[in-house]
This record gives structure tokens, sequence and C-alpha cells, in this order.
């Protein structure tokens, strides 16, 4: 589109940014799914984007943007871990990968409202559980690191980290299960 | 061998690679054990996606910034930025830095806001690291970690610089202080806000003007070129201009100059819409045909496609004003979204005004000029028989809106030396792009219904 003649309200980017808008946390939540390392994952994500607005042209209007995003999306995901100038903790397998986005896609309605029932459920998280949800998510400690600081063994950590998961896991299906579809 | 316990040590990399790749196969074997293996991952994923929005979601202050263990990535809001940032004309932003620096503050308030190109994310709860944020509409709140609250009212520019410390490029902001960061600093163009314990509003306009009013308490002000800082207490506000030290003043505090206001008593407008006045571009390869009659004057400059390159011309009919007494001069442009190009792939431009001093000068015509006409007006590196460059500005990365304004002594010299009545001007973005899809810059001209035409504001009093 070399000097497109006027910026219309059906501007591809314009398109572009409302669709991406609405898909962009389950999208992120995808790549992060599928790819242990966090980093990698933000690497990805970021290529991802760009290569969603390179073809964004091919994208078809009124199909599924998340399902194509997911498609452009698995295809970083083996293209990285095929070029990883670094090797991560984990590297994923390409049969354990294909099985897990398989598995995602099956289930992937029950999962897109997830999002904003966990953000009820973090609320409903006693004090000295968010504290560990920031250490480990938003600080990104390791569990080392969140024993030294909150004086705690690292078997305690990890219980505990464990235990606030599954109650969130438990808190977001019970919201989910209640809620009117 | 139990694979349950094992999905949650792989969430914490506490797995050994054997028993990473036993996992592995595991769920590619077990379609039970997958399932939970996707529900397991898919909440880390989300708190892993959204981490940075997880201070904001558990409304607890962030910990401050000493307690931040230095980590060695910091997973960027970028995504939610560059998703948010801007339906903003055509201007799309990617930014693709991966480690940002830490975060010191947190945009908490960010109500019908639309942003301009900013390099910081623009949703709600996001923890901003030292960037920038262009609030193009609405007001949006950001608390630093020192514990100081920042609103910016909407159009704004703020470089984010640390947890006590911010730089406002233009615009108003009002800060409410605690305690706790008591020496908060908003630094303007023209002077340094240090906080003694109050709510203070700061301005800066376009024009490198800078107003302080105190709410409450106390500021304490510092200027570049007074030798000491000044103090201003509650309901006395400070106002400072371009070269002159910050005065005490009663006036309202000035936010941003009205486009068409004029700049005080002794000043005349003149703009391309007056007399035999006219305004075009032009645009190499255009087949366009002249654009005399166009409501914006396009200008780009780019080596990626050339046939792109846009270069405005404009003339003012001086006829009635005495030059022999002309003390200053300003032209001013109204930025205009051109509609073209992303601005994202176009930096900071700098343009450069030039006076024609040719026989064009005189005799171009808006309804025939074009390129392949305009010679020695398009040339790349103009000639000084053809022009002089009189003066340069510059438009930041994702303004498309705004006023620009620039003066020079030689811009006032070469209206005292042209013998014509009329006098022409060149308009030459210096700076290229990264993409040729870069962003075309254009400003209203004469034709444009409800923006100002290009205008000098000309001073011919005695005064000054």
């Amino acid at each position: 589109m070399a000097d497109s003649v006027q910026n219309t309200p059906s501007d591809p980017a314009e398109r572009y940014l409302v669709l991406l808008n609405e898909h962009e946390r389950a999208l992120a939540a995808y790549v992060h799914a599928l790819v242990p390392d966090r980093l990698d994952a933000e690497d990805i994500l970021q290529s991802c984007k760009l290569t969603m607005w390179k073809q964004f042209a091919q994208f078809e209007p009124g199909t599924h943007f998340l399902a194509w995003a997911r498609k452009i999306a698995f295809h970083q995901i083996l293209n990285h871990r095929r070029s990883a100038r670094r090797k991560p903790l984990y590297s994923a397998e390409p049969a354990f990968l294909e099985a897990v986005a398989a598995e995602i896609d099956r289930v992937s309605d029950s999962l897109a409202d997830r999002s904003e029932a966990l953000h009820d459920c973090l609320r409903r998280l006693p004090e000295n559980q968010r504290r560990l949800v920031l250490l480990r998510y938003y600080e990104d400690h390791d569990i080392a690191a969140i024993a030294k600081e909150t004086d705690r063994t690292e078997a305690a950590v990890y219980k505990l980290l464990s235990r606030v998961r599954a109650a969130l896991n438990d808190c977001v299906k019970a919201r989910l299960a209640s809620s009117p579809a | 061998m139990n694979f349950h316990d094992h999905i949650d040590a792989s969430l914490d990399g506490r797995l050994s690679p054997e028993e990473w790749a036993a996992l592995q196969e595991a769920v590619v074997r077990d379609p039970e054990l997958r399932r939970e293996y996707v529900e397991k991952r898919w909440l880390h994923a989300l708190l892993e996606a959204e981490s940075e929005r997880l201070p904001a979601l558990l409304e607890e202050p962030s910990p401050p910034l000493e307690t931040r263990v230095p980590s060695p990535f910091r997973p960027a809001a970028w995504l939610a930025a560059a998703a948010t940032v801007a339906l903003f004309g055509a201007s799309l932003v990617f930014f693709f830095q991966s480690r940002p620096a830490p975060v010191v503050a947190t945009l908490i308030e960010a109500e019908n806001c639309r942003w301009a190109a900013s390099d910081l994310p623009t949703v709600e709860g996001a923890g901003l690291s030292p960037g920038t944020l262009a609030l193009a509409e609405g007001m949006a709140t950001i608390r630093f970690h020192s514990g100081a609250t920042v609103t910016l009212e909407a159009p704004s520019v703020i470089e984010v610089e640390s947890a006590m410390k911010c730089r406002l490029v233009e615009g108003s902001v009002v800060a409410d202080v605690p305690e706790s960061a008591h020496g908060f600093t908003i630094d303007t163009a023209q002077m340094e806000v240090i906080d003694l314990g109050t709510r203070f509003g700061v301005t800066a306009t376009p024009f490198g003007h800078s107003n302080v009013f105190v709410f409450e308490g106390e500021v304490k002000v510092k200027s570049g070129d007074a030798p000491e800082a000044q103090h201003v207490l509650a309901g006395k506000s400070l106002v400072s201009k371009v070269g002159a030290a910050p005065e005490r003043t009663d006036q309202e505090v000035r936010r941003v100059e009205a486009p068409d206001a004029s700049p005080g008593p002794g000043w005349t407008a003149v703009s391309t819409a007056t007399g035999r006045g006219r305004d075009a571009y032009v645009r190499r390869g255009d087949s366009h045909g002249p654009t005399g009659a166009q409501a914006l004057l396009m200008v780009k400059h780019t080596d990626l496609a050339p046939t792109n390159v846009r270069r405005a011309v404009l003339a003012f009919d001086l006829t009635g004003i005495d030059r022999a007494a002309l003390r200053g001069a300003k032209l001013t442009l109204k930025i205009e979204p051109s509609g073209l190009g992303f601005s994202s792939l176009v930096p900071d431009s700098r343009f450069a005004v030039y006076g024609l001093v040719g026989e064009q000068a005189e005799t171009w015509s808006e309804d025939t000029i074009l390129w392949e006409n305009a010679g020695p007006l398009v040339e790349e590196t103009l000639s000084a028989a053809t022009a002089t460059r009189l003066a340069e500005f510059e438009i930041r990365k994702g303004s498309p809106n705004g006023l620009v304004e620039t003066s020079s002594d030689a811009l006032v010299e070469f209206l005292h030396s042209r013998p014509g009545e009329v006098v022409s001007l060149l308009i030459v973005r210096e700076t290229g792009e990264s993409d040729q899809q870069g962003l075309v810059h254009a400003f209203a001209s004469k034709e444009h219904p409800t923006s100002p035409a290009p205008t000098l504001w000309l001073k011919t009093s005695g005064d000054q």
C-alpha cells in the first residue's frame, strides 16, 4: 500500500490494531503456554506480531482472528526452537508442542474466558499469597530467591506456590461454571 | 513417577532435563495428563503474560524501587502498548525492544484516553519504565513508585525518568506528592520544579514557555539562568519564558497557545491566504497535477522511495508592511495528519525553512508548479543562487497535530532584504526514515477548511 490515498476507518492498520487489541491477551497466553522459557516467549510474541502485521493482507476478514494468529505463532515457536541461539532450560520437542497445541485448540473455548475470571480470583487471595504471586510472576523471582525473601524453606515455598496455583485454578473453574455462558 | 507433581515442578523450573523429557513423553502419550498439563500451564501462562498488570490487579501499590532485584529481563508490556497505543491517525507503533529497564511507575488511570506514539505501555495498570508517554486525548494518572502521582491532561508529552523525576515536554500536569516523595522533580525546558510537600500544576507550551502553579504547600523552582532557586508558595504561580528568568505572575496558567492567537500587540499576521499569497507542494513523480488547491501541504524526505519526496512552497504578500521597521518574524504551520505512512517509521524529524532568492521567488504559480517544472527548487542540494537556509524546526515522532512555530534572525534579515512585495519560502524535511512506508508530514494550506493557513507573524513596532 504505497502511500494509500486517505486514512479511512477501513485502514488496515486500524483494523489490525482493533483485532489485536481484542485477542492479544489470549495470544500471549498461548505463546507462554507453549514456550516454557519466559524470555523466549516474549521474544516470540514480538516477532509474531510483526509477522502477523506483514501477513495481515492474507487474513480474511470475518474469519477467526485468534485461530489465524495461533497458527502464525505456532510456526514462530517451531522456527524459534530451531534457530535459538541460547539453549533454554527446557526445550520442547516438536511432538510435545504439537500435542499441547492441539489440546489448547480443542479446549480453546473453555480457556477463552479464564483471563477475566483469573482477575477476580486474584483479588480474593489472602495477603501472603498475593505477595507470593507478585514475587513469582511480577518480580520473576525463582523459588530460591523467594525462599530467601520470605524466610521460608524452598520446599515450603514450592508447596505454597503449588497450592496458590491450585486454588486459583479451582476458583477460575468455579467462576466459569457459575457464570451464565 | 508422579507426573502431576512434575507439571507443577516444570512451571518453576524444578525438573531435571531427564524428568522434563519424561514429562513431555507422558503428555504426548496420555490425553488425561495432557488435559491437566494444559490447564495448569494455561493459568501459569496467563500470570506470566499479564505479569506487568499484577500489582494493579492485586490492588496493591507496587513495591518501592529499592526492593526490586534486577532480573535478567522484565517482560515488557510492549504488546499491550502496541495494541492499544494508537488507533490514532495512521500511526501504528511497534516496539521491538526486548529488554526494558526497571519499572519506576504505574499507569493507574487511563480513562477515555487516546495516545500518540508513546514508547511506554498505555493500558491501565501497566508498569512504566523510563520512556515517553504522549497523551492525545483524555486524562491519565501515573503513580510513581516514590508515591507521587502525576495526572496528565491531553495534549501532553511526558518523559518518565525515575521514581523521583519526570520531564514535561509539553502540555500540562498536576502532581500530588506525599511526604514519602518530597523532592520529586518535574523538569520542563525552562525550569526544574522541585516538590517540598505539595500539590502543584506545571505546564509547558510547545514554544518553550513554562508555568508552575502551587495549589498546596511549597515548591522550589530552579532555572538554568537564575543563580538561585525561587520558592513558590500555595496560591502563587511562576511563569518562565524562553531566555528569561522565571517571574511571578497573577495570570491564569497558560496551557497550550491557541493556534490562531496573536502573539501580542505589535504583531501582524500575513498568511498565504492574504493578497497574492499562495501555497503548494511538489512531489517527485507526481502524476496528480499541481497541488495549489489542496487542503494539505505535504512534505517528506526519503532515500528509500525517491518518487515520494515532497517539498512545500509558500508565498506571502507583504504589501503594506513596513519592512524597514521589522523587529521580529516567525512562521507558524499547523500540523495535520496526512493519512500517509506510519509515524512509527519516522524518527523525530527536522525541517528546514529556505527563503527563495532566485527568479522563481516571484514567478512560481500554484496552478502550474510541479516537481518537473520546479527546476532549482527541487535540487537535492539547494544552491545559494536559489535559496537561503533561514531556520529549522523539529517535529517529534508521533505528533500528528499541533502547531509549529519557527523564527530566526536570518528570517528577519531575509524579509528585510528581499526587494519584491511577495516573498517565498520553501519547506524541506531534512531527515529521512527507516522504511519507505514512513510518515508523510502535512501542514494545513490556505485551502484547509478548519485549520489556519501558513502564517508569517511580523513585529514592526519599535518596542522590544
